[in-house]
């Protein structure tokens, strides 16, 4: 009986492993787009504006 | 030129690179001797039959001097770029793969060959029959096509000669489980018959791997 | 992209609702096995997880096609994505075969007994190879080509893997079948609806997956946007 529980408890300690590696991989990578695109803006604000302008 | 003239050439100047220097063959073969002692020390303490962890050692040992032949002879061939001036070469990118795999074959066999009568005396046991040399031919051909493209690819990487078995040996598994017994089973002196439906399996394993590696090499060399 | 997360969503809800099924189909509506007893309720979340990795790695092989045919990235995205969840879930139905085999037959590891869990150990063992492969290849259009052809090739022995591990043990007959004909109708239906519902969380999770490695390509590509100092679009 205790082999079946720890056989499920596998199942779920690995399903769950996977979904918390891919949600933290997620948030990290959603700030770093975040910061990436707020870094580019400032630097490039001047020129694309002159660019949409001509 | 047809293809198996090609494919002979590419064969012929590996061997006579190796005939001039003649490292490949004097490494491998120290350390397949090697492989022999130290199965031969460790089994001699327990073991009450070497009949029945012989087939096992050969093909472990044959397998470790395999690996071992793979990587040296690609390695010779990136460090003098010799593998760049056959991909310039006016020829089938599949041709080069045939010409690298039968170079393969002949040299781990060549080992084998060496190996076979050594292995006897250690253990004493008759290894040279005739269905265990056929044997031996048919595993190995299976190891030579899949290690081929491989070792090509693991040349390639960062971790290079490291690599190379941990892609290789899940892979060969098959080959080498069947190869092994068989072995076991000529040397339990089982008839040729009821070996028969065994060595069509391995020869099916040969020609399967030997079909998948061929189509996919180009890929590998490509770029 | 926002009806793509909300159907993304969508399946999220449906294979957690499904598992949560299964769960109820496993231990309070299946009957207990009558020589087993409740071990027996290992099988359906076994044999499920395996089924789910030998898919995923069936996806990866028809992704390797597709990526040497066609060396579009999004092939890559597939075949790697598929990969990783394969060997999350061949890990699962190895331990839990493992403890599966201990009350059945006293054994952590009967390689005599059962040959498909060796299977899927070998199995987990090449696609850990592929990810070994991966990681040693810097150059992205490299390293896809690679793991596809691998891939392939992986897959190709795993049919040859099995058949001469079948003849391996051909002489130690086996004790008896674990699972085959003694099934009764509810049994089946609950391993039937746990096929199903593994099947789903699979689709779920790759979904996740390659949503995760596009986004990766996109910080990659924004951020090499910042290095070449020119960031506006090109």
């Amino acid at each position: 009986m205790s082999y079946l529980f720890a056989a499920y408890a596998v199942f779920w300690a690995l399903t769950f492993l996977f979904v918390f590696s891919i949600a933290s991989r997620q948030k990290r990578l959603e700030r770093e787009v975040d910061a990436l695109r707020r870094a580019l803006a400032r630097e490039n604000r001047p020129p694309v504006e002159k660019t949409d302008a001509s | 030129m047809h293809f198996l003239n090609k494919v002979l050439a590419i064969v012929w100047k590996d061997v006579v690179a190796e005939l001039r220097t003649k490292e490949l063959f004097s490494s491998m073969f120290v350390f397949a001797l090697l492989m022999i002692v130290i199965f031969s020390f460790s089994f001699d303490l327990r073991v009450e039959r070497v009949a029945e962890v012989a087939p096992g050692v050969l093909w472990v040992t044959f397998a470790f001097a395999g690996t071992l032949e793979l990587n040296r002879s690609l390695a010779t061939e990136v460090e003098g770029a010799r593998l760049d001036g056959l991909l310039l070469a006016p020829m089938e990118r599949s041709t080069i793969y045939f010409g690298k795999m039968l170079g393969n074959l002949v040299f781990i066999l060549a080992i084998e060959a060496l190996m076979l009568p050594i292995f006897s005396a250690v253990f004493d046991l008759n290894l040279l029959q005739p269905g265990l040399l056929l044997t031996v031919v048919l595993g190995t051909i299976g190891f030579a096509a899949v290690g081929t493209l491989l070792s090509t690819m693991a040349v390639n990487t960062r971790a290079r000669e490291v690599l190379l078995p941990v892609l290789l040996f899940p892979i060969i598994l098959p080959v080498v489980l069947s190869a092994v017994k068989i072995t076991a089973g000529m040397l339990d002196g089982q008839a040729w018959i009821d070996m028969a439906p065994w060595l069509r399996l391995l020869i099916g394993f040969d020609i399967i791997f030997a079909t998948v590696c061929y189509m996919t090499f180009d890929y590998v060399v490509q770029g | 992209m926002k009806a793509g997360s909300r159907w993304v969503d969508l399946l999220s809800g449906l294979s957690v609702a499904m598992i949560i099924a299964a769960l109820y189909l496993v231990f309070l509506y299946a009957p207990r096995e009558a020589t087993m007893g409740d071990v027996q309720r290992i099988f359906y979340f076994h044999v499920s997880s395996a089924w789910v990795g030998f898919f995923a790695f069936f996806v990866t092989l028809l992704a390797g096609i597709g990526y040497l045919r066609t060396g579009e990235r999004r092939w890559d995205v597939l075949g790697f994505s598929s990969a990783e969840i394969g060997v999350t879930f061949t890990a699962m139905a190895v331990m839990s075969g493992s403890m599966w085999a201990k009350p059945t037959w006293n054994s952590w590891w009967p390689w005599r007994q059962e040959p498909r869990l060796v299977l899927v150990t070998i199995l987990l063992l090449i696609y850990l190879a592929y990810f070994m492969l991966r990681t040693f290849v810097e150059e992205a259009e490299q390293r896809a080509r690679f793991a596809a052809v691998y891939g392939i090739v992986a897959f190709a022995s795993v049919p040859l893997t099995f058949m001469s591990i079948r003849w391996w043990q051909r002489l130690h007959p086996v004790v008896f079948d674990r699972q085959g004909a003694g099934l009764t109708r509810p049994m089946l239906l609950t391993f039937l609806f746990c096929l199903l519902s593994f099947t789903v969380l699979y689709t779920t999770l790759l979904l996740h997956r390659t949503r995760l490695a596009n986004l990766a390509d996109e910080v990659n590509e924004l951020a090499q946007r910042l290095h070449s100092g020119w960031g506006g679009r090109t």
